[in-house]
């Protein structure tokens, strides 16, 4: 819908930046894998460019406004107890500060969660 | 015409983070500072027209106050559009229905381009824009 011949790199950069702001107060940070990173943040560009809305690139649209607003990134407030739980975001853009190697983190949906 | 640097505003008129309209020789500029670095862009939103300087500011992103479209102030870059509303939860008259109908078909067609930036420079406590 927007017709705009944004840099994807350029918003990659921006959306890099408000993210960072929100998810660290959250005990979150971006996945130390730069390609995933990347590739995660270069889909959101896309689907902004599409929606005007930077979604979740691994979650479905609904068509329900008050639904799909809890998967705008990042959508940590929204599923804060099943991201907690499995340590990472449901794509896994973010992960907690403490982690590492986001590839030992299983993505788990809710259900499957083991909760401390 | 050449251009020049005029004189435009006081450093300490506008604060880190802050912004401030000015017109100057017919052109209507928001002047930003960012850090202590001063940076001039056109103060006419890139998709609507829209006053930036009533948007926000922060770091070197410029967020237009009535869609939410953002540009980069170090080049003017447009980085995204606007933001589409919920408007599905309004109570409107058939008529106001139609017409907010219609608004959304222009609107789909206006595109957002990238803004104007003018060089900037600070000399003796005053900013210089280039113009």
């Amino acid at each position: 819908m927007n017709q705009i011949s944004t840099n994807n790199d350029s918003r990659k950069k921006a959306l890099h930046y408000f993210f960072s702001k929100v998810v660290g107060p959250l005990g979150f940070k971006f996945t130390p894998d730069e390609e995933l990173m990347n590739f995660l943040l270069e889909q959101e560009v896309i689907l902004e460019k599409k929606h005007g809305i930077p979604y979740c690139p691994c979650q479905p649209l609904r068509n329900d406004r008050s639904r799909d607003m809890q998967i705008v990134c990042p959508c940590i407030p929204f599923h804060r107890k099943h991201f907690d739980g499995i340590k990472r975001c449901w794509c896994g853009l973010f992960v907690h500060k403490d982690v590492l190697d986001p590839d030992t983190l299983p993505q788990l949906p809710p259900e499957e969660v083991t909760y401390e | 015409m050449s251009k020049k640097f005029v004189k435009a505003i006081l450093t300490n008129e506008i604060a880190k983070g802050g912004m401030k309209a000015i017109e100057l020789n017919g052109n209507e500029i928001v002047v930003c500072n960012n850090e202590g670095k001063y940076y001039s862009v056109q103060r006419r939103c890139g998709h609507m027209n829209a006053p930036l300087d009533l948007g926000t500011l922060d770091g070197i992103y410029l967020t237009c106050p009535m869609h939410c479209a953002q540009f980069d102030i170090t080049n003017g870059e447009a980085l995204s559009g606007p933001v589409p509303p919920d408007i599905s939860h309004e109570i409107m008259s058939p008529v106001i229905g139609k017409y907010m109908q219609n608004i959304g078909k222009l609107m789909e067609q206006v595109k957002t381009v990238s803004i104007q930036t003018f060089k900037t420079k600070v000399e003796n406590g005053w900013v210089f824009i280039e113009i």
